[in-house]
């Protein structure tokens, strides 16, 4: 069985020159909640990026088996959810429902199926009796969830947060913990908050200056508090000693 | 940041909320087309005419202030046009309002005509808006065969409008905390192109962030929704209310004030 994302020596300069991702080798099973932890400017959104195929650097990415090309792009898509950073640009829509109806339509999917799909993703992510709410009347929790709800909705393998707990407040917090605890798909959750990541991941990848710099399992790496400072980061709470 | 939204009300659940938004729309603009050809004496009928949307602002819930607030907020724009018309008619005119009479002349008559339709028609244009919800509406004019492309752009204006102006407030109060004297004419000019370029930068970068969400969820340039439109014997039944109200208004009532 192929695994969930293959990624191996890739490299990726912005158009100014600047490196941004040195020679990155990962492998991610089916099913594993992998945190990408790394100061501010490690490259943790350019590779997320990279593995949804919006960039395209020296290297190779596999997702679920699949290379990322033109011709692949769409299967991709379908299997791998990008949800972005902010938001509020993940949630273009006039309404919640068709927000969350978007991907599902563009599968080619029908009426019937999609309206099923949107019920029950927002059903997942608390938000059942919002569908008919504008983005722009909900709370940043409610955003946060509607936002992952967009992705359910295609029924992805693999999902890619960015940043996903940045301006929540500790219950909105524990309430997206509680949700990303209760997938089934592969997650990959960038994130510069080191108790987010310790109470979400089984395993952590620490990037820095665009290169790996530790990748083993979450707890380990994250309670080296020697390797935590070297790069900017703090040893999670629940982890200290 | 909290917006004074223009549909702040058409959230609210009654009997006119449900109906059809082309229904409603249609009403509208057939209700609008009629008052503005009325002639411009028809300065008394206007009063009855006035009685379709007060109804429907009445048994929607919006309030009568919301609304006289929003004609006073466009009402300089027509002000100007009705004020201009005693200028150039002076042609006398006898004015009547009950037991009264008094000579005028025509432009003056006109100018009350202009402001009265300029009322009902924003009262029938704000009773729409306050008792329908943007997408619904958008939807609807889509499926009356608005251009795709217009309703998407409006789509997103509605959805992203308010965003900037929250980041134009930003910036505002974040020169306002900085600003201790007043710079010169030359400095703010400048400070203030350097706040919308900044404004303008944010943009292309929030328009490229939502390129990569919607091609994430596999947009391929073809834009397909559900419609949840329905047209149901309620819609009718106020279809035929309106056009009996107007026929009323057009046989029966124009006749006896003439």
């Amino acid at each position: 069985m192929s695994k969930a994302i293959e990624i191996e020596n890739l490299s990726y300069k912005y158009p100014d020159g600047t490196a941004a991702l040195g020679n990155i080798t990962i492998s991610v099973e089916h099913g594993q909640t992998l945190a990408l932890i790394g100061p501010n400017g490690a490259g943790k959104s350019t590779l997320l990026l990279a593995m949804a195929g919006f960039i395209k650097g020296t290297g190779k990415v596999l997702i679920d088996g699949l290379q990322i090309n033109r011709k692949n792009l769409k299967k991709i898509r379908t299997s791998l959810g990008a949800c972005l950073e902010d938001p509020d640009d993940q949630l273009f829509m006039p309404t919640l429902f068709d927000d969350v109806a978007f991907g599902p339509l563009n599968m080619g999917l029908e009426a019937k199926q999609v309206k099923t799909r949107v019920a029950d993703a927002l059903k997942t992510v608390g938000l059942a009796d919002m569908a008919d709410k504008a983005p722009h009347h909900l709370s940043a929790g409610q955003k946060r969830a509607a936002a992952i709800a967009t992705i359910l909705s295609m029924s992805p393998k693999i999902i890619t947060l960015d940043e996903p707990d940045g301006s929540l407040d500790p219950r909105n917090r524990n309430n997206l913990i509680k949700l990303l605890a209760d997938l089934p798909q592969t997650l990959i959750i960038a994130t510069s908050n080191m108790d987010f990541a310790a109470a979400v991941a089984d395993r952590a990848v620490l990037l820095d200056n665009g290169c790996i710099i530790a990748d083993g399992d979450a707890e380990k790496v994250m309670s080296d508090s020697k390797l935590m400072t070297e790069h900017g980061l703090e040893v999670p709470a629940k982890l200290r000693k | 940041m909290h917006h004074a939204h223009i549909d702040k009300f058409a959230y609210q659940d009654s009997h006119v909320h449900r109906l059809d938004s082309r229904v409603k729309f249609i009403v509208v603009l057939v209700f609008t087309a009629v008052v503005i050809s009325l002639p411009a004496t028809s300065l008394s009928i206007l009063a009855c005419y006035a009685i379709g949307p007060f109804a429907i602002l009445v048994l929607g819930g919006i309030p009568l202030r919301f609304a006289l607030k929003h004609i006073l907020v466009v009402s300089p724009f027509v002000l100007v046009l009705a004020l201009s018309c005693p200028l150039y008619d002076k042609t006398p005119f006898a004015m009547a309002f009950g037991p009264f009479t008094w000579q005028s002349s025509l432009g003056w008559m006109r100018c009350f005509t202009i402001l009265g339709k300029f009322i009902v028609t924003m009262l029938a244009l704000i009773a729409l808006v306050s008792t329908t919800r943007f997408n619904d509406l958008l939807t609807g004019l889509q499926r009356l065969g608005l251009p795709k492309l217009l309703i998407i752009q409006l789509g997103f204006l509605y959805r992203y409008i308010f965003l900037l102006i929250d980041r134009a407030h930003h910036i505002l109060r974040a020169r306002a905390g900085r600003k201790l004297k007043n710079l010169g004419a030359k400095i703010e000019l400048k400070t203030t192109a350097a706040m919308l370029g900044s404004l303008f930068i944010r943009s292309i970068d929030t328009a490229e962030h939502i390129n990569i969400a919607m091609q994430a969820r596999g947009f391929d340039r073809k834009w397909r929704t559900i419609s949840r439109l329905q047209v149901r014997s309620s819609d009718l039944l106020f279809a035929a209310i309106t056009a009996l109200f107007l026929l009323g208004l057009h046989f029966l009532v124009r006749p006896l004030l003439h």
